[in-house]
């Protein structure tokens, strides 16, 4: 309390300025004159009186510098006044200034930008009440779908009777929700409305699945457990984003939407926070309830009553105190009883992998986690990069400031010669840093947003629906703080250097002129800093011309098909009620249409074009082999494959090597065909010919399913697995369904609904998408376009990641290029400058202009050549990483390593260039009259 | 000679507060010269000292000032212990005659009173 007064009245004083000097100085005065008159009293004589009377006083000095610390507060009246002072030195050198607060913006703006997508993508939980509490199901997030009894490491996808079971019998649950892994595009229609259907992403939830996350409806009502009740009507939400792009309609809830051709009321709308339960680039716009999946079946989605269909994902939230270790281990038990009740169902191989499935439980305040997982590994390479850019940033005005140092060191030892203490000039020195670094990270905040949206816009160019990717560019509270940690932690980085050589000053220097010093303090610490500089751009350098290369090896690898004049039509044939006999007829008319197109050379269509990333896979049965074992049975042994027209081989431009390709004469009632692969006949038949032998699938019990009829080039299907060779392919006629034994019924309807359309366009001629969307309306009008677009992009968008990262880190080792030969023409130049008394003697001896240029050129270069000699084994550790990193880069690439060495040996020399110019023109004369 | 210590700022802050409780009102000087009579020297030197802590407890509240006339009918600043002075005091006196205690019983120690 008394502390508290009297700091409130210290504080008054400081803001007031009030000084109690007058004060102080009326009682020593009346003091002495007291204390005088009692020694004159006591028979001194008045001058003697008066000496007596001061010495017994004290040091009037130091009692009245103490009196002035007791009034104010001192240590802020300090900061106050170093911060001023500070402030006018730098306002007194704009141009240091200017660029020292550039540099760092740039530099913590780099580091800035990363750690908010670091942040958002990584560390930052769902939007939901106490996401603590929260438990998923999986250590690894599993997309999409999952058949059969088992699943391979763990049990991470569910069944929707999986889900009841489980959330009927686990105890330790307060809510167990689940909901769809996938989320689909929906063609989406608002009833009575004019305009055309659109395609927006959807997910199907639990009823409960709102309530699990504790959020509540923005507007409207959120579902419940009576909307997820068979028979229920139909209901939906719908998110916040959307809803905006209806204007905010206040009568969307209420309204009836058409989706997937079949009517929803929209019954409310999600908090605008809210993004679904995975953070992934295109969130869903639509919530609906797991029973209405019935109503719009999905072709990625399983069957809601089918046992062993697993497409759920689940989160749930534990009750208060409940351990999650033992819930695990109960729905360990529990997931047992469920498969040992569905045993006279399994297939032998899902019965011999009884004992060892099992399930993990594991936080899930982040939600599903399988666009971290992704990510992960870039957002660390990029953190560090961007870590690596601002040492180099730091490094720089490090250097800045010591040659400001050497400049003031005058001022500086006559401050020491005058009885400043060391500890107020190292202060000074760092407050000086600390504004700096402040003002840098101030600007470096606009810096990391637009660079932010930048790596964004790059990132996911074409997000579907309304949402958008749920990153956001503007600076939340905990980037702030990163970047002001950040700048402060670079103040002390840079400014420790600069503040220690103040301590370091000779006051002897103040009466000396200072170019008659002969020690050259500071000429170390700046020549490790360029040794540091050029260290760290070897490494960014070489890093970046491995993932350049490794991109560029990637892009232009052999993919087996042709990119040029493709374009790709999607289509989405299984929102139609076509019978499944019908669809030949429409594929057939619709290549007739697309062909008559001027301009279309030809038009074939498959279930999947390359590169898509949807391919099915299936395990082979080759004729006259055992049935594979369960054993084999495994995702190693997996064959994809895909269902294509006639004329798609010369359509998609893969040869056909041996044999035919599928052609009109295979169709319902002719033999069933296949074509291979290369990597197939290589598998599978080694060096018997594979024309004319026969396969099947173990899951329809026959291995004479297909006749194999040709055998064609391999080709990329799949968009992972870049570092393998192509794994065996095969292709299926569209007009053949596969026939279940058992039934007599088609074992793959949903194979029959051929995704993408390949159109080859004449050479010179562009087709319009208005064009191709008017043939297939001429065909049928209900018939959804996805989209349009050439099959160069979408190959090119495999990599666009690695494209990204590939840029970033050029971007950011061109940044260090640049800062570390400014770094090296610093102290070149300065050290010329530093040295013309001796470069004059040398020509007063006889050296030629040459000879000086190369006398200093020479010392750059050995500062660089020490940065490379350290960088080196650096940057052959961060390929090595690297390598571990992305399939194809190469850590030992000669060839990257190579020209960084070359890039960064080359700048030295144009950064020395320039002083070793100035150095050969000096004047010996002059030179020695400078002294 | 005998050594001059330094005064802890604390105790010489409870000699004030004794001598304005005593003494009622006085000057800087005042006070002074009885801090010196009654604790001999450790005053006869860095009288001045007194101030900065004058100042502190006028802070804090414990004392107030106001001008009045000295001696020898100068305007001098005449201090006065205020109520919380004399609780403080009273707090004070109260921490050191304990403090004091437990340190006298150690003082007069012997073995045989903790065999």
């Amino acid at each position: 309390m008394r502390d508290l007064r009297r700091f409130l009245k210290r504080f008054r004083n400081m803001v007031t300025r009030r000084r109690n000097d007058e004060r102080l100085k009326e009682e020593i005065e009346e003091h002495i004159a007291l204390q005088t008159a009692e020694y004159m009293k006591a028979g001194l004589p008045p001058a003697e009186a008066r000496r007596q009377a001061l010495l017994k006083f004290g040091a009037v000095e130091a009692i009245k510098e103490e009196y002035r610390a007791q009034t104010g507060l001192p240590f802020v009246e300090t900061l106050l006044y170093d911060t001023r002072y500070a402030l006018r030195r730098l306002r007194k050198s704009p141009s240091f200034t200017i660029t020292v607060v550039l540099t760092l913006a740039l530099g913590i703006g780099a580091t800035t930008s990363i750690f908010t997508l670091f942040y958002d993508v990584l560390l930052k939980s769902l939007t939901v009440a106490n996401p603590g509490e929260l438990y998923r199901l999986g250590k690894e997030a599993r997309c999409c779908y999952w058949g059969g009894y088992s699943q391979e490491n763990e049990y991470s996808l569910v069944s929707y009777e999986l889900y009841k079971h489980f959330r009927d019998h686990t105890q330790g649950f307060a809510q167990l929700a689940a909901f769809q892994a996938d989320d689909p595009l929906l063609g989406v229609q608002r009833s009575g409305g004019t305009e055309s259907a659109q395609s927006y992403p959807g997910e199907f939830v639990s009823g409960n699945y709102f309530t699990m996350f504790g959020i509540s409806a923005y507007a409207g009502r959120l579902l419940t457990s009576t909307d997820d009740q068979p028979g229920a009507p139909a209901v939906a939400v719908m998110s916040y984003r959307l809803w905006q792009q209806y204007g905010s309609d206040p009568f969307i809830v209420g309204a009836v939407f058409n989706i997937d051709n079949t009517p929803f009321t929209i019954v409310g709308i999600t908090p605008p926070s809210f993004f679904g339960d995975t953070l992934r680039s295109e969130p869903p716009d639509f919530f609906l309830p797991l029973n209405s999946e019935t109503l719009v079946p999905q072709a990625d989605a399983g069957d809601l009553n089918q046992a062993d269909q697993y497409w759920l994902d689940l989160i749930g939230r534990i009750k208060p105190g409940a351990e999650p270790t033992s819930i695990e281990a109960q729905m360990r038990v529990e997931l047992k009883q469920w498969l040992l009740s569905y045993q006279s169902e399994m297939s032998a191989n899902d019965r011999a992998k009884l004992p060892e499935q099992t399930l993990f439980l594991r936080p899930g305040g982040s939600g599903i986690t399988s666009m971290r997982a992704e990510y992960e590994h870039w957002l660390h390479i990029l953190m560090m990069v961007s870590a690596f850019v601002l040492l180099i940033v730091c490094a720089n005005v490090a250097n800045l400031m010591l040659v400001r140092g050497m400049q003031r060191r005058r001022e500086t030892s006559l401050s020491v010669a005058l009885g400043a203490h060391t500890s107020r000039l190292v202060r000074q020195a760092l407050t000086e840093s600390i504004l700096l670094s402040l003002a840098g990270g101030m600007t470096s905040l606009v810096i990391a947003f637009a660079g932010t949206r930048l790596i964004l816009l790059f990132a996911f160019p074409s997000a579907r629906g309304a949402t958008g990717i749920p990153i956001n560019a503007s600076p939340s509270m905990p980037v702030l703080l990163f970047a002001f940690g950040v700048s402060l932690v670079a103040a002390v980085v840079f400014g420790i250097a600069p503040a220690w050589m103040t301590t370091r000053v000779d006051p002897i220097e103040a009466l000396r002129g200072v170019s008659r010093s002969t020690a050259r303090t500071g000429a170390l610490p700046r020549k490790m800093l360029v040794v540091f500089q050029a260290a760290l751009s070897l490494v960014l350098l070489a890093a970046s011309g491995l993932l350049t290369a490794a991109v560029h090896r990637l892009e232009s690898q052999r993919f087996g098909f042709l990119q040029e004049q493709r374009t790709i039509v999607r289509i989405d044939p299984g929102l139609i009620d076509y019978q499944p006999n019908q669809f030949t007829t429409l594929y057939d008319r619709i290549r007739d249409s697309l062909s008559s197109i001027p301009g279309v050379a030809a038009a074939a269509i498959c279930q999947y074009a390359p590169q898509s990333g949807n391919n099915w896979a299936t395990s082979v049965w080759v004729n006259g082999r055992p049935a594979p074992g369960p054993n084999e049975d495994n995702v190693e042994n997996m064959v994809y494959w895909d269902r294509v027209t006639p004329g798609y081989f010369s359509a998609i431009g893969t040869q056909i090597i041996e044999g035919r390709s599928i052609s009109e004469e295979d169709t319902a009632t002719s033999q069933h065909v296949a074509v291979i692969n290369e990597a197939f006949a290589k598998k599978y038949f080694n060096k018997e010919n594979p024309i004319g032998q026969y396969f099947g699938r173990p899951e329809l019990e026959s291995p004479r399913l297909y006749k194999i009829v040709g055998v064609a080039q391999d080709a990329r299907y799949l968009n992972f697995d870049f570092d393998k060779p192509i794994g065996p392919f095969f292709f299926l006629a569209e007009a053949q369904h596969d026939v279940v034994p058992k039934t007599g019924g088609d074992s793959n309807p949903g194979s029959h609904h051929l995704h993408d359309i390949i159109l080859v366009t004449r050479p010179g001629a562009t087709v319009s998408a208005a064009a191709i969307r008017q043939a297939i309306v001429s065909v049928d009008p209900r018939l959804p376009i996805e989209s349009i677009g050439t099959l160069g992009e979408q190959v090119s968008n495999q990599f666009r990641q690695q494209r990204l990262i590939a840029k970033l880190s050029s971007f950011f080792g061109v940044l260090s290029l640049v800062l570390a030969s400014i770094g090296l023409y610093g102290v070149t130049s300065y050290n010329v400058g530093q040295r013309t008394t001796e470069i004059g003697v040398c020509f007063a001896l006889g050296a030629t202009p040459a000879q000086v240029a190369i006398l200093v050129i020479r010392r750059a270069l050995a500062l660089v050549a020490v940065g490379l000699a350290l960088g080196f084994p650096v940057a052959l550790a961060a390929g090595k990483f690297l390598g571990s990193q992305l399939y194809g880069l190469n850590p030992y690439d000669p060839a990257a390593t190579l020209l960084a060495i070359l890039t960064l040996s080359f700048s030295t020399l144009v950064a020395a260039f320039i002083p070793a110019l100035r150095a050969s023109r000096i004047s010996p004369s002059e030179a020695l009259r400078a002294e | 000679m005998k050594r001059k210590t330094d005064v802890p700022q604390g105790t010489l802050a409870l000699m004030i507060l004794k001598t304005l409780d005593v003494l009622g009102p006085l000057h800087g000087y005042g006070i002074a010269r009885r801090i010196e009579q009654i604790s001999r020297d450790v005053l006869a030197v860095n009288q001045g000292t007194l101030y900065p802590v004058l100042l502190k407890l006028e802070q804090e509240g414990s004392i107030v000032s106001e001008y009045g006339a000295s001696e020898n009918n100068r305007r001098a600043r005449f201090y006065r212990l205020t109520r919380d002075g004399r609780k403080q005091l009273q707090a004070e006196l109260r921490d050191w005659e304990q403090t004091a205690g437990i340190i006298g019983r150690f003082f007069e120690l012997k073995a045989e009173d903790l065999s």
